[in-house]
């Protein structure tokens, strides 16, 4: 009986989260202009979840975008959620969604400090995380 | 050594064959090369473009710095490229970016853009100009930016984005484009082959 109780205390420490957020990176960007962070989203669980906001003080504004083509040109539209299925993973990725950070408060440099950004899920709730500034 | 001066036209001709293959691989496009587009460079300094960079190999991309996706990604593969040709000791060639969002891209902006990404700017340019200059040289050069809707931060600062045309352009020592690539996914093996064409 004393070993089911620890094993019970010890359990929800070594389950690991069922949404992980992993490889969270952005491009460097100057003050008042614009940068993009990519990363990939993992759903352990068995139920679908939806990442449906963005919130950073790194920029004025913060919106979900993805990036499409029609023929040779490019263009990019916003984003309400992004579902992330049961046991699978979803890519924040250069030319596909991304999270846009409009007019940057501080520059962003290779190397220097992202800050931090907090992911809100339907089911997993905030999640934050410090992404890294690379090219 | 009969035989040998009877063969030799027939040498030359193969030869010439050979080497009008390799022209014929990256044909004329558009004829700049009579062109003069009036720019400033992120420094503030005046050129003539592409009379500026007459004499080199050009990769050339037209941008806009508030773009975070897709012109991070032109700019990223132009840095791919200038880097092979650094590694492989091409000298003879430029790298031009050109903004067709001159309202917000005036040199300073373009030099922080530069900056911030520690770009190489030995032999890279970015220039900006008036919106006529922007729009001929867009025209000539068969590409498309089309404007979207104007939004607003909470301190009133304005925020748009552009639909346009991704590509690279790869141009001849005369100003004439000779190959095109997808801007944001090119493969550079293909571009560097292309440029050692049209490089000495």
């Amino acid at each position: 009986m004393f070993i089911l109780i620890v094993l019970m205390m010890i359990m929800p420490f070594q389950q690991k989260a069922q949404i992980e957020v992993k490889n969270a990176w952005m491009r460097p960007g100057a003050k008042d202009m614009n940068s993009a962070l990519y990363f990939e989203v993992i759903n352990r669980s068995n139920k679908a979840d939806t990442l449906y906001d963005v919130k950073s003080d790194l920029a004025q504004k913060v919106e979900m975008h993805e990036t499409y083509r029609q023929g040779d040109m490019m263009g990019m539209r916003p984003v309400k959620m992004v579902a992330v299925g049961a046991n699978s993973s979803f890519k924040f990725e250069p030319g596909g969604h991304h999270i846009m950070f409009i007019n940057l408060k501080k520059n962003l440099k290779k190397g220097s400090p992202g800050g931090e950004v907090t992911l809100y899920f339907r089911h997993a709730g905030q999640i934050k995380i410090k992404p890294e500034v690379k090219k | 050594m009969r035989n040998f001066y009877r063969l030799l036209p027939l040498f030359f001709f193969f030869l010439a064959l050979l080497t009008s293959g390799c022209k014929d691989k990256l044909p004329v496009k558009d004829d700049l090369s009579n062109a003069h587009y009036v720019f400033l460079t992120q420094d503030s300094s005046r050129v003539v473009f592409p009379q500026n960079v007459k004499g080199k190999v050009v990769v050339l991309g037209l941008i806009f710095t508030h773009c975070p996706d897709i012109c991070p990604l032109i700019t990223n593969n132009m840095e791919r490229i200038q880097k092979e040709a650094k590694k492989e000791g091409i000298n003879d060639i430029s790298f031009v970016s050109i903004s067709f969002d001159p309202l917000r891209d005036r040199p300073s902006v373009l030099k922080e853009y530069a900056d911030v990404r520690e770009i190489d700017t030995s032999n890279w340019v970015f220039l900006t100009g008036r919106q006529s200059e922007i729009d001929s040289l867009k025209k000539q050069l068969h590409y498309v930016s089309i404007a979207g809707d104007t939004t607003y931060s909470e301190s009133g600062e304005p925020s748009y984005f552009f639909v346009h045309t991704d590509r690279i352009t790869l141009m001849d020592k005369e100003g004439r484009t000779r190959q095109e690539y997808k801007g944001s996914s090119l493969n550079v093996d293909e571009v560097m082959k292309d440029i050692k064409t049209l490089s000495d």
